[in-house]
């Protein structure tokens, strides 16, 4: 079983190596239980989109708040307590009537765990990967149920182990005097990664 | 579940409370993980980062070129991002001394030797769980 050819492996084999792996590492002191029940803990219940939702309804409230965000994401981000693994240098898009922000990563799917939780396995897929580049209009039509009209540019933004984009959405119609609680679940995950608008209001 | 009972091991309780990441985890029907091996390998590449093994941009840099070892390859071989991960993982802890691949592959052999139902056919005279009775 050579460590180098992954592709003959059945899904028995590779459950056996991690398998083996984590027990090879806690057995070497590498790693303990109470390690890994920690980043257990913080990405189940501190990290996911639920995060990006509160900076963005706090940036579409507060117009300083917002400059301080699109100058610098991650120091924006710091201001309220978020960051850590995979944030370390982040920038926001600012989605508008004329422009459209997407993100991807062509190599290895890097994304803002800090404020998205961690990637959908549609986000990891080469299919997603190259096609977004190509024909990123189409995709969102075809895929995601999302026409972008004619007149709006689109942008495609590829982030890497250097710098992951993340996308503020356009505010939603109908939202005028809410405050940012109100608006935070109309942010979703994907209207963060570009490929669906904000939820409207509830009637 | 295997079927053969709960774990009861420390590693056992840490499988269980790093499994338990699925369900908190955004998005349920869109979920990061299809099969509980991918969480494993990806709570294994961040503990052990947390735990000062490794830079981040290390293990970046080893998934990285494992995925585009993938891409440039005569295609065929299906598409599995997290054994990209796992791959990354072992490269990295391997280049740090930490493992080798001869023991994975060994320890590897070990569990596959030993398989899920080993006892099945022997006689089990105890229950194999109890749910106390509630008495209020």
């Amino acid at each position: 079983m050579a460590a180098t050819d992954t592709s003959l492996r059945t899904e028995a084999e590779i459950t056996a190596r991690v398998k083996a792996l984590e027990a090879l590492l806690i057995e070497k002191g590498v790693m303990t239980t109470a390690a890994v029940d920690r980043m257990a803990e913080i990405y189940e219940n501190e990290v996911g989109p639920q995060l990006g939702a509160k900076v963005v309804a706090r940036a579409w409230t507060d117009p300083e708040f917002k400059a301080r965000l699109l100058d610098d994401a991650s120091a924006a981000c710091a201001e309220m307590g978020i960051g850590g693994l995979q944030g370390e240098e982040m920038v926001v898009l600012e989605n508008t009537e004329k422009v459209h922000n997407i993100i991807v990563c062509t190599l290895c799917s890097c994304y803002p765990w800090p404020v998205l939780g961690l990637p959908p396995n549609w986000y990891k897929m080469p299919q997603y990967r190259s096609r977004i580049v190509r024909d990123p209009r189409g995709v969102l039509a075809q895929d995601f149920g999302f026409v972008i009209p004619d007149d709006v540019e689109i942008r495609v933004w590829d982030s890497s182990s250097e710098l992951r984009y993340w996308v503020m959405p356009r505010r939603p119609e109908g939202t005028d005097g809410m405050t940012a609680e109100q608006l935070e679940p109309l942010v979703t995950r994907n209207s963060m990664i570009g490929v669906g608008p904000a939820a409207a209001p509830a009637a | 579940m295997t079927g053969t009972g709960p774990d009861v091991t420390d590693l056992g309780d840490a499988r269980r409370r790093v499994e338990e990441l699925v369900c908190g985890l955004p998005g349920a029907g869109e979920q990061p993980f299809d099969q509980p091996w991918e969480l494993r390998a990806f709570a294994l590449a961040v503990a052990a980062y947390h735990e000062g093994h490794y830079e981040w941009s290390e293990f970046q840099r080893s998934l990285i070129e494992s995925i585009r070892h993938w891409e440039s390859g005569s295609g065929g071989e299906s598409w599995s991002y997290y054994e990209h991960w796992l791959r990354a993982l072992e490269s990295v802890l391997s280049s740090k001394g930490l493992l080798s691949d001869n023991e994975i592959d060994e320890e590897t052999r070990t569990v596959l030797a030993v398989p899920r139902n080993a006892n099945h056919h022997e006689a089990h005279r105890e229950p194999v769980a109890v749910a106390a009775a509630r008495t209020s």
